[in-house]
């Protein structure tokens, strides 16, 4: 790889690390949850960028249709159909508890870096799918689909039957009693 | 080539950060969207450490994990409307019933 590209994707990565890690604290202190919600399909769009950067396409695209287009809508529903008071949202405040999670949080975040950078993966399958592999073996959607659709076709049917059963689920859970009323 | 141990510190940062949020956040719906943002972080471990070792079954984890992650918010976000019809709000300092 020349110099410059490989600048290039350092200089990509970083830019998308930093936006990341802004939006994310935005996703987390935004006061109302519509304004975190809207974060959090910023977010998982950067994410979906840097898995086009890691060359895997299909999760990048699976990622943009599924999270940033269903489960956000998903949430944004919720949210305006609940139509919350602004006297009954908060923001972030810091008691003294709070403050202790936050420090631990942050020890824990310190031991997850110190671990994962300790130890690089190894050892897990032959290691020949590598991108120049996959590229060359029909690119990255054509070999995934072709490894979820033989390797991992029971797990495949399987989650078809649990979006069933969560579709079934949502409704029962959902659905409006004439008991419930707001007490 | 970024090296994949940049990957893990980016996700260990947004895994803390949905921890975070979800400890700290009163609104149940807040919740919610920080355990996304923590199950975004492993998706995001799987994808890399998988190129870095040249195998893909880590992709096709992070399409379960998001299939799973689907039907999570769908089911959590009903139990909030059916929370939110009985008790009237969806704050966790109000609804402690399960708190001990």
């Amino acid at each position: 790889m020349s110099e410059l590209s490989n600048f290039m994707s350092h200089a990509v990565f970083h830019a998308l690390a930093g936006l990341i890690t802004l939006v994310s604290f935005m996703v987390v202190a935004s006061k109302h949850p519509v304004k975190s919600a809207v974060f959090l399909v910023v977010d998982l769009f950067l994410l979906a960028a840097v898995y086009a950067t890691l060359e895997s396409h299909f999760v990048a695209a699976i990622q943009v249709l599924v999270y940033a287009g269903a489960v956000v809508v998903l949430f944004l529903f919720v949210i305006m159909l609940l139509n919350l008071q602004p006297d009954q949202l908060r923001g972030l405040r810091f008691n003294a508890p709070e403050a202790v999670t936050l420090i631990l949080a942050l020890i824990g975040m310190f031991i997850m870096i110190g671990v994962s950078v300790a130890g690089k993966p190894t050892g897990l399958g032959d290691g020949s799918l590598t991108v120049d592999a996959v590229a060359d073996g029909g690119g990255n959607t054509y070999v995934v689909a072709m490894k979820l659709l033989t390797d991992f076709i029971w797990p495949f049917e399987l989650a078809s039957v649990l979006i069933l059963l969560a579709i079934v689920a949502a409704v029962v859970i959902a659905k409006k009693d004439k008991k419930d009323q707001p007490a | 080539m970024v090296p994949v141990e940049f990957y893990f510190m980016l996700a260990c940062v947004v895994f803390t950060m949905g921890l975070f949020g979800a400890l700290f956040r009163r609104n149940i719906i807040m919740v919610l969207m920080s355990i996304e943002l923590m199950l975004n972080a492993v998706n995001l471990v799987f994808v890399a450490a998988g190129r870095s070792i040249g195998n893909l079954d880590g992709q096709i984890m992070v399409l379960f994990v998001i299939t799973v992650a689907a039907c999570e918010a769908a089911v959590g976000l009903a139990m909030v409307i059916a929370l939110f019809r009985k008790y009237g709000t969806v704050n966790t300092d109000i609804l402690r019933l399960l708190r001990g």
